[in-house]
This record gives C-alpha cells, structure tokens and sequence, in this order.
C-alpha cells in the first residue's frame, strides 16, 4: 500500500503532474508514510527526468515541468519533516536574481527552477535587483549561496558591486557567489571575485552542488 | 526625393484566414481589458486613469477599455516619412515598400576560429562605411553593426556607437536607450537635421513596461521624433508556446505602448519593432533561425496589415550557426523571402551572425546579393504586349530558333534578371582556373574595394562634426558626474579617443 | 500513403487573373499560329487524325485552340503513384507538397570541392540514405549520380533505377533515351509504377526518342512527366520573364496534348523550371532569383489547368560548394515553389548546376526540407492554441510559460526541431569543438549507414529478375556496338 503511494508520487512527478503530486504527498502522510522516504523518490524522480535531459531524450519543458510538479508536493513533505523535529534535508539556501538595470529573465528563472529540483532551498528576487537587496536577501535567509545573472555588458558589473558591498559587511566568507547570464566569461568571473561560473543552467545546479562539496 | 527600397508589386502572401485574424485581435482586447499590462510609471499610470482605463496603483495594472484601445491604433498613421541626413536616404515607411535593415550583433567575429570578440573602433567605422557602400542596405539598426566598440565604457557605448553612424554615413538610423542616453541621441540627430526612430516603447514580455522604456517614450515625443514600440517575447518562456497564444500576448503588449504614445501623443508616426522567437529547448536561448520565427511574422504582418501600422520582421537576421556557412544561408534566406512576400515594411538581413551576438562586414557583403535578389522577386513580373512577346516567339519558332541576338534580350534581360555581386557565378572549368573562390572570397574583395575607394557624401561639415563632438563630451561629463564611468574605464577611454 | 506536407493556405499568386489569361491567350495563340515542332512520325499522325494542321515538310503542328483547351481538362487534378511498399505511395495534386532529391552528374571530393565520379558503392550508400531520410518523398531520374564508376554509359540509366529498386522502397522517376524497354520490364518486376518523361528541346520542339518513349510508358499505363526542358530565357525562350512563361507553356501543353490523346485520362505532372540565361557565361543562371520568378508564376498558370506540378529546379544553386551562397540559393527557390502550388520539389543532394551531388547535403537538406514543409502547414487558432486562459493566469512579469503543461503539449506541434543543424550557444559550441552543420551530417550519414535497413528488400525471385533484365540489356547494347 505505502510503496502503491510513493510509487505513484514518483509517477506524478515523472508526468509532471503538479497537482497529483501534491495530493499524493498528502495522501502519503495520512498513510503516516515517513517523509523522508517521501522525499527521496522524489528527488529520484527529478534525478530521472535530468538524466533523460542530459542524453538529449527530454527537453526544457519536461525538466521544467517535474522540477514544478516536485516544488508543488516539497512544502506538504517538508513542514511534516520538520513537525517531526527530523532536519529539513536541503542542500543548501540560495538567493537568486538578475543584477539591477537587467531585465532579462528567462535564464534566471531556469536556474532558480534547476537548482530547487537539485534540492536546494531557492529565493528568487526576480530581476533589476539593486545590490542593496541582494544584501538584505543574504542576511534575511541566512543564504548560503548568492547566484546573480546578468545579460548585458552594461549590467555585468553590478556583481563587482555587490561582491564589494558583500566584503564591506563582513558576509563574503559567508557566502558562495555565482554568476552567470550570457554576457559573462569565466575570466570575469574570475576577475571580479565570484566563487563561479557556469555557462548553463544545468551546469549551475552542479555548480552550486560543488561549491557547498554535496 | 526618398530612398526607394523595393516595392511588392502583387498581393502579400497570407496564411491565417480573415476569421483568424479577427480571432487574434479579439484575443488581444481581452487580455488588454481582463488581464491588463503592467506600466512601472506614476507617470504613464496617471495618463492612462485620465483616460478611463482601470488603473491598479498597487500592481501597477493598467486594463484597457477595447474602445480606446481601437480609437488609438487609428491614430496611427499607416504611412509617413522619416528625414535622413540627405533627402535621397528619406525613408517613406508605409504600404507594400520593403526596406532592408542592417542587423546588430554584439560583437565581430575572428574569421580563423569564428570565435566572437569586441570590434575595434577603426572597425565599427570601417564597418559603417562598408554599410554605406551596400545599394540594398536602406537603413541601420540601433546596435549594428556592434554594440559599441572595444575600449569604451559600457554608458558610452550607445552614444558613440550613433555618432560613428552619423559619421560614415548618411543613411536613416534607428536608436535605442539605456541610462538615459537617448538624451544624447536626440541631441545628435537634431544637430546634424535629419530625425532617428528610438525603439523607446520596449516592453518586457510578458505584458510589462520598466519605467526606463516609457521615460525615452515621453522624451522621444518631445523631441517629436517618430517611434518604434518593441518587445521580444519567446514562446514557450515568455508568451504561450503556441504561435496564435504568443501573437496574442505579443501584439497585446505592442498595441498597450501604442495607446501610450497615442495618448501622450495623438498622430504620432509609430512603427512595430519587436522579436519573436520560440525558444530552443534545450538551451533555453530564442531559437535562432526557427521556421516558427516566420510563422509568427508572416501572420503578424496580416495583423499589422489590419491595424494599417508598419512593421519590421527579424526573423532573417540571425542563424544559429556560428560560421556563414549553409546553415546561415538557409536560416536567412527562407525568412528573408517569407517576410518579403507577406508584407513586412522592414526586414533585417544585412550583417547578423549567431543570434543577435556577432556582425561581420563580409557577412554584410554577402548578404546585399541576398536582399537585392529578394527584392527582385517582390517587383514581380512585367506583363504586356511587350514582354509577352508573342510575335518574337512567332518569329523565332522552333529549333534552329535562338533569342540571344535579338534586340528584346539586349533591351529586356538587365530588368529581369538580378546580377549578384559576390556570388560565384562561374562555370566548373572557370572555377577551377580562378583558383576555386568562393562567394566569401569575393566579398572580401568587394570589402577592400569599397574600405579603398568608398566616400561618404557628403561628409558632415566642420560646424556639425564640432556639435557631435560636443554632445559626446556633455554625454562623457554626464556619466562621469553620475559615477558610471569609473576612473579606470576613463583612462582606457581616453586612449582610445586619442 | 506518403504524407508529405500540406499546404494549409492560400497559394502565393504574382499575376493577376488577368495576367494568368493574358498567358493562357498567349500559349494558345503560339500554339496555333507558330505551332511546335515533332520529329516524330507517329505523333504527327495522330495530331492530324486529331484536326491539327500538321505541316509534313518541317514536322511543324499547328494546334486548334478546342482541342488544347479539351486535353487540359482530360488530365487528372490529382492521383495516386504506386512505390514498392504501399505506406510510400504519393498522392499528387492539390495542396500537397513533396520533395524528392536533386540530381547530380558526379559526386564531389569535400576536401578539394572538385567533381569525381561515384563508385557503385557511394551510388548504392546515396539511395540508403536517401531511403532513410523523411523528407525524401520520391527518388527522382538519375539520382543520386547519373550512373557510377566502370558502368557504360548506355548502362548508366538503368544501373541507376536498379539500385534505387533494391535498396528503397520509395516511388521513383525514369528518363528514357531509348532504355525504357528494359526500365519498363524492371518495374514490372518489381510491381511498381514509374513516372515516364517526356522531354522536349526549347524553343518549340520535341526529337523522336523523346516522343517515342512516351508511347512506351503509356501503353504499360505508367504516369507522365511533361517536362518542359529548361528554356532559358534569353536564349532559348525570350529574355522577358512572361514571354518565357509564354514560350515554355507552349511547349509543355503541347506535350501534355500529345499524351491525352495516345490514351485520354493520363495521369500527368508537368515540369516547368525556366530560368534566366547566365550573361558572361552562357550557361542557366543557377539559383538565379529569375527562375523563381518563372516557376512561381508557371505554378499559378498551371493551378489554373488543374494538372498537378513539378518544381524540378530548386536543388542546384551556382556554387561550387556546401557555403552560404549555396544555403540561400537552394532554400528561397526551394520555399517559393511549395508556398506557390508545387506539389512535387527537387530539392535533396543537389549542389552546382546539375553536376554535382553529396550525400553531406542531401542530409542538410532533409532539415531545410522539413522546415519548409512545418511552414506551409501553417498555423493553428483555436481556442486552445489562442491560450487566453492562460495569459490571463500567467499575467505580467514574473510569470513564466516554460513550466506550463500547455508548453510541454505544444511546442514540439509548433516548432521544428532540426536533425543537423547548429543549434548551441556559444559557450557550448566552443565546448564541443566548434561543429557545424556539416560536422553532423557526416555524423549522421554514419548511423544511418550503420543501421537503415530497406523495409521491404526485394524477394530472391524480384532480384533475380532485375539482375536477369540488366544481363538482357547488356547484352543487348553490347551487340549494337554501344558498350
Ligand atoms: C530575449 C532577449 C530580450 C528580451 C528579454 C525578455 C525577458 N523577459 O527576459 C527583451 C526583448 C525584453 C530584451 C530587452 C533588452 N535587451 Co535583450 N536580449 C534577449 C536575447 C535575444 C536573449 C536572452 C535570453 O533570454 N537568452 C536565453 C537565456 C536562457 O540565456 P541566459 O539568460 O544567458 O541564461 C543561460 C546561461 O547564461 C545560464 N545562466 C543565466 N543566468 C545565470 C546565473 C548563474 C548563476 C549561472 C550559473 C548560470 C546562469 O543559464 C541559462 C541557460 O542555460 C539576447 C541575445 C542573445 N542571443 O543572448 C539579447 C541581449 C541580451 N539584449 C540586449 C539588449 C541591449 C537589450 C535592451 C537594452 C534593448 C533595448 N533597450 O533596446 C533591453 C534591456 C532592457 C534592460 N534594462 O534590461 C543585448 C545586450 C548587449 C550587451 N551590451 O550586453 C543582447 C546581447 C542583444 C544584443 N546583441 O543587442 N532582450
């Protein structure tokens, strides 16, 4: 009976389906189904859908699509996980947006929804972030990772910026910094500081993964 | 006096049904009305609540009565004329004329590697000057060739970009914005008389307004240029992945800055920009060179056509290949004809590589064949007694007959043929002895020529070369005042006006 | 059945209807006033039978406009050609469009772009790929290569419709000069159909092994292919674009004229492909813009007489190479003719002028093919596709499509995804050692040859049938002194 539910929830989320999957997670803790078994077929789905991305078998869409339907039953697993007084397992908290001036949003938001299927906890300040902002996401959510995109020339400096105001307050060892956005290099990145840099969104997520060693 | 571009000489091609069509506009009233737009301007929001739209400060949502969103794509004016520096590069924009526009690219590109890299400034020049030279090129874009050029700050970019423009040549120029510079580009143009198209009313798909779009829209009405609305949605990211859904919440966006400009402005000379894409699945990036481009453009010409508002298509300047090879001849080519044959007013095609990010002037060279071959096909076929020609066939007959000495081919082939300039036309023998060249090597050739002996004319005088210089200069303090350019860019900046 | 592509819009149309009579008038009046010439006895004969004037001392016939206009309206609008394997059967007529590949007189080395003959091994490995490759509709006459290494020239035709029968199950054209006898046996043995030729010799003339293959076909009740030679225009047929259409019309409708009355009710697909004249060198100007123009306009004039259409001249372009130039002067011909009315574009392999072919390009072009093809299907609105529901509960920024299961169920109906061709980013381009299109088609010509089967292989008795009937011919030839 409880592995008919888990391996339903996997399936919910291999089709993609947001709202099945949530009532599944629901269903799964009336069944007193321990979360964190819930949990880990639920990133075994998402792992699955990834690896049929990367041989080229699925595409952004279906990516996109389980990473969703994960976020959507992940809330109801995780403040179970945590009424049990059992550790939330993320990999870690990430604040992320595109620099202010930028508008461009699309690679930002396929980072935000890539690094939560991956497993980690993901703020998303949306785009024309001041540095300001930034800053004050970092404390707020005790971040431990700070991921800026940027798509233009023009605005890729404002991450020297923030890095700057990063150091002023004392948060820089605190904290990881990516960057990425298609204006960048990894030369940069480099040279303004950032902890790294990947030219793709996927890659981010294994990035973010490196950074922390998870 | 006007450039002429080219003019479709049969009706436009059309594959969505009038039904369709209505369908689509329909569609776009009621997300104007039931979803609204989001304006991030006190400014716009007030203008807008004046005139009876339904105004969510909180949101910023604008929702728009249909009625008054049809009252301003009638005020729109369905033709009109733009100055260039000379009358003879005048462009009257409007109807069945096609002009061809330079497309931008971030940067140029090594021909050993085919890796992009920044332009020089003795290359963005030399660049402007090739573009000059090109007959079927009718007018630049804002970032073409390049943005900007090595050594200068990014604030910078915009301003010196236009002025190299303004310097080597005397075609039209469309402009763009960021930090304020179009206060800049304004001063320029009107120094030197001649008007520029800002694509000021930019939206960001899907159905927003930033605040720096709408603030170049005031200044630009001001200035009483005319203006281009714009916005760039990729379906399946920022609009629905279906064609007919993402015309909707693309053209619903455009049609929201026209209400804007109309408001403010009632009459105003408006043309659509905009760049639509679907969007690569696997990269994420706009699919560059996706036939579902000219889908979407072909039936947004149809709607374009409806609201008797000119329009650009972009789906022809850019390939998603990094080399000008097959690929890029077919991924500009097909576009480039689809968008001619259904009516576009402007079709980029001259110059653009890999999607938006690089520009090469040979590419430019290569592509003036293409524009001047397509623009052949739309002037269409002569018929009269004339051309039919009944009674030379008569006269010819049958085999030994042979039309080469008559006098009807010496009179007729020049017009109905298009001779390419760069192109191999050779037979294999030929080939073989001329060293096997290629298009790309003729039009390195045809670059050398043009960079030795093409002038501009005429150049501008002493008196508007001093304002042009000047207002860079204001520009410069400006950005320095407001810290956006640091003291190390200033240093490598100065190298470079030296 | 074959699919192939739809168009699902109106044609593109360059005359007005009063331009498309003013053709129509003029055709019939070169018809009857300057007539055409057949050197051809039997042809003759039935056209005076039929109450044309035929004058017996230059061959010259002189048609009645009745009659013309009454063999026009004989020919199908639309039938069925049989392949091999019936799931490869065309339809043709309408709004259909396929593709089948071009030809080429030699194969190219990619190192040096220079022109050498094919072995029999590339020739037989050319139809596999072609076999394998989904836009590839029919195999057209002399494709891949007009014949192969250490073949005889006179073997050369029917060595090339032998290799396409064992290794596709794909319907194909045929030539003639004097081979169908042994063409006509070998389809018979494979119980397949095939389209014949008829070609003629511009300005206004058809030789006698031309007009007498066509009887032969006929008689064995295989479809027609009116094909209309390639005047070029200011050459063979006048400089001016509407005295060409004029000129190559006539002449082609006086073929079809010939065919409808040996056996009224012939299926007929006519082949236009005029182009302008090349002005230094004297040769066509291939990819010339012209041609376009011509075919274009030819379509709509044969639209008009309901006989189905063979846009033939979309694959060779004037380079010598697989480059830029060569991208746009295949693909704007190739996207004008199936946005115009042709049912049936030779388009796959072809690179310059009819000489040469690759195997590289008929790859390529499978992906220009299918562009072309998603585009005439057009585009869909309804109330799904028009999404008002979901713009409205996606709304402004920050909302986003991509996670939408209206997204996962659409895109792929409304994009096309391209085989080869170059579709990274520059950071991942560089990465990947910096391929090009041509990079993957070489990649793909090596999985389809590792692993493309032919559906149906021929059974030991249709083998031993077509070996026997080559044997004939060899034989045949040899004893006529030809090999
Ligand atoms: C789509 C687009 C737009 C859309 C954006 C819609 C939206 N909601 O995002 C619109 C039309 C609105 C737009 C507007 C403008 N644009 Co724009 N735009 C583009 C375009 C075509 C594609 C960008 C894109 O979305 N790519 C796809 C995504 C998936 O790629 P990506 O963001 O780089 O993300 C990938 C990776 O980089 C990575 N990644 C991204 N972020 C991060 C972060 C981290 C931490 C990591 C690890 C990885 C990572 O993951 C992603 C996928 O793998 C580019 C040209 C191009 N080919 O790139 C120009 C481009 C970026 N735009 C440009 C410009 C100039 C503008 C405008 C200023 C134009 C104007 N005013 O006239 C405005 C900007 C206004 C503003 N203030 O920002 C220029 C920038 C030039 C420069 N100097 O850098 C470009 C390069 C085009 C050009 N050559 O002119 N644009």
């Amino acid at each position: 009976m409880s592995n008919e539910i888990l391996e339903n929830l996997k399936k919910a989320i291999l089709e993609y389906e947001s709202e099945k999957a949530a009532n599944l997670a629901r269903e799964a803790l009336e069944k007193k189904i321990d979360p964190a078994k819930a949990l880990n077929v639920m990133t075994e789905a998402v792992r699955q859908v990834g690896d049929g991305f990367g041989r080229g078998e699925l595409w952004l869409p279906d990516l996109v699509g389980a990473a969703d339907a994960m976020q959507s039953a992940m809330p109801i697993i995780q403040k179970e996980i945590e009424r049990k007084g059992m550790k939330v397992e993320t990999l870690g908290v990430v604040v992320v947006g595109t620099v202010f001036g930028d508008i461009h949003s699309i690679g930002k938001t396929m980072v935000c929804t890539l690094l939560a299927a991956e497993g980690f906890t993901v703020y998303d300040l949306g785009v024309n972030v001041t540095a300001e902002k930034f800053i004050e996401a970092v404390k707020k959510y005790k971040a431990d990772i700070l991921a800026m995109s940027a798509l233009m020339t023009m605005t890729a400096p404002e991450q020297r910026k923030v890095i700057a105001i990063l150091k002023k307050e004392n948060l820089r060892d605190k904290v990881k910094v990516m960057v990425g956005g298609g204006s960048l290099t990894e030369e940069f990145a480099k040279n303004i500081g950032a902890d790294g840099y990947d030219p793709t969104a996927p890659g981010g997520a294994k990035l973010a993964r490196r950074l922390l060693n998870k | 006096m006007a450039m002429k571009g080219f003019t479709r000489k049969f009706k436009p091609l059309e594959i969505i049904t009038e039904e369709q069509v209505e369908a689509i506009h329909r569609g776009i009233l009621d997300v104007l009305q039931t979803t609204g737009v989001r304006f991030e301007s006190k400014r716009a929001l007030k203008l807008f609540e004046k005139n009876d739209c339904q105004v969510d400060y909180d949101n910023m949502r604008v929702k728009f009565p249909p009625g008054l969103v049809e009252e301003c794509l009638r005020r729109c004016p369905s033709s009109f004329r733009v100055k260039a520096r000379e009358p003879k590069n005048d462009l009257i924009i409007g109807g069945n004329t096609v002009y061809f526009v330079a497309s931008p690219g971030m940067q140029t590109v090594d021909l050993d590697t085919w890796e992009p890299r920044p332009a020089t400034k003795k290359e963005y020049y030399d660049t402007v000057k090739i573009m000059d030279a090109l007959p079927n090129l009718h007018l630049f874009c804002c970032y073409t060739p390049y943005f900007g050029f090595e050594g200068i700050p990014e604030v910078m970019k915009i301003p010196e970009g236009l002025a190299a423009k303004i310097r080597n040549s005397n075609k039209f120029t469309w402009s763009c914005f960021s930090n304020d510079c179009e206060i800049f580009n304004i001063k320029m143009v009107k120094a030197v008389g001649t008007e520029t198209i800002i694509l000021a009313m930019m939206a960001s798909p899907p159905l927003t307004y930033y605040n720096s779009a709408i603030e170049c829209a005031f200044r630009t009405l001001e200035a009483d240029l005319p203006i281009g609305v714009d916005t760039g949605t990729v379906f399946g990211a920022t609009g629905p992945a279906t064609i007919a859904g993402s015309l909707v919440t693309y053209t619903a966006e455009l049609v929201a800055g026209i209400v804007l400009i109309q408001l403010i402005k009632p009459g105003t000379r408006t043309f659509i920009a905009g760049f639509p894409h679907p969007q690569n699945m696997r990269s994420g990036s706009p699919a560059f060179g996706d036939i579902g481009i000219s889908l979407f453009d072909v039936a947004f010409n149809q709607i374009c056509r409806k609201y008797e508002i000119p329009c650009r298509n972009t789906a022809s300047a850019y390939s998603s290949s990094k080399k000008m090879d097959f690929q890029c001849g077919y991924e500009r080519g097909i576009p480039a004809i689809l968008s001619a044959v259904s009516g576009a007013q402007f079709i980029h095609v001259h110059g653009g590589m890999y999607g938006e990010l690089a520009h090469h002037p040979i590419q430019d060279i290569l592509d003036d064949d293409v524009a001047g071959m397509i623009g052949r096909f739309i002037e269409g076929v002569e018929v009269s007694d004339e051309t039919l020609a009944i009674d030379l066939i008569e006269k010819v007959g049958p085999i030994p007959g042979f039309y080469l000495n008559k006098e009807h081919t010496r009179k007729w082939w020049r017009k109905e043929q298009f001779v390419p300039e760069v192109a191999d036309r050779l037979t294999y023998p030929e080939w073989i002895n001329s060293g096997k060249k290629t298009a790309f090597d003729y039009a390195k050739k045809r670059m050398e020529e043009i960079l030795a002996t093409h002038k501009v004319d005429p150049p501008l005088t002493n008196s508007q070369e001093e304002d042009i210089e000047r207002i860079l200069k204001e520009a410069r303090e400006y950005y320095r005042k407001k810290g956006l350019i640091t003291d190390e860019e200033w240093e490598t900046y100065k190298k470079v006006l030296r | 059945m074959l699919k192939g592509f739809t168009r699902k819009f109106k044609p593109l149309e360059i005359l007005t209807e009063e331009h498309v009579e003013a053709i129509h008038r003029g055709i019939l009046d070169v018809l009857q006033e300057t007539g055409v010439r057949f050197e051809s006895k039997r042809a003759l004969k039935l056209f005076e039978k039929n109450d044309c004037q035929v004058d017996w001392s230059n061959n010259q016939v002189r048609f009645p406009p009745a009659l013309v206009e009454e063999c026009l309206r004989k020919a199908p609008s639309s039938f069925r050609i049989k392949a091999r394997d019936p799931k490869n059967d065309l339809i043709i007529g309408g709004n259909t469009v396929y593709f089948e590949p071009g030809v080429g007189m030699q194969t190219i080395d990619i190192d040096t772009w220079e022109l050498r003959t094919a072995t029999r091994k590339e020739n037989y490995d050319g139809v596999t790929i072609l076999d394998a490759l989904d836009t590839v509709h029919f195999l057209s006459c002399y494709c891949p290569y007009f014949g192969f290494d250490n073949v005889p020239s006179v073997m050369a035709m029917l060595e090339s419709v032998a290799a396409k029968i064992r290794n596709s199950t794909k319907a194909q054209w045929s030539g003639y000069q004097g081979r169908e006898v042994f063409v006509i046996e070998m389809a018979k043995a494979a119980g397949i159909e095939l389209l014949g030729n008829i070609i003629c010799s511009p300005p206004l003339t058809y030789y006698g092994d031309g007009v007498e293959n066509i009887f032969r076909f006929i008689e064995a009740g295989f479809p027609i292919d009116v094909c209309g030679g390639g005047t070029i225009a200011g050459a063979t047929g006048p400089a001016t674009v509407a005295g060409s259409l004029i000129a190559d019309g006539a002449l082609n409708v006086a073929g079809i004229v010939l065919v409808q009355l040996i056996k009224p009710g012939t299926r007929v697909i006519v082949q236009g492909g005029a182009g302008p004249q090349n002005m230094r060198q004297g040769s066509p100007a291939f990819g010339a813009i012209g041609g376009s123009l011509h075919n274009v306009a030819y379509n709509q004039i044969f639209r008009h007489y309901k006989i189905p259409i063979m846009d033939a001249g979309c694959y060779a372009g004037s380079s010598k190479r697989i480059d830029y130039q060569n991208g746009y002067e295949k693909a704007i011909p190739a996207v004008l003719a199936a946005l115009s009315g042709a049912n049936l574009i030779g388009f796959h392999g072809g690179m310059y002028g009819e000489l040469s072919w690759h195997p590289f390009q008929a790859i390529i072009d499978d992906d220009v093919a299918g562009m072309i093809g998603r585009f005439i299907e057009g585009i869909k609105v309804n109330d799904e596709t028009l999404a008002i529901d979901l713009i409205e509960k996606v709304g402004p920024i920050p909302g986003f499509y991509l996670n939408k299961e209206h997204t996962r169920k659409w895109w792929k109906k409304e994009q096309f995804v391209p085989k080869v061709a170059d579709r990274l980013t520059y950071p991942e381009w560089m990465k990947t050692g910096k391929k090009s299109c041509l990079d993957y088609a070489k990649e793909r010509m090596d999985e389809i040859a590792a692993t493309h089967k032919v559906a149906i292989p021929l059974t030991s008795s249709q083998e031993k049938d077509i070996e026997r009937i080559l044997k004939e011919a060899r034989k045949y030839y040899k004893e006529k002194g030809l090999i």
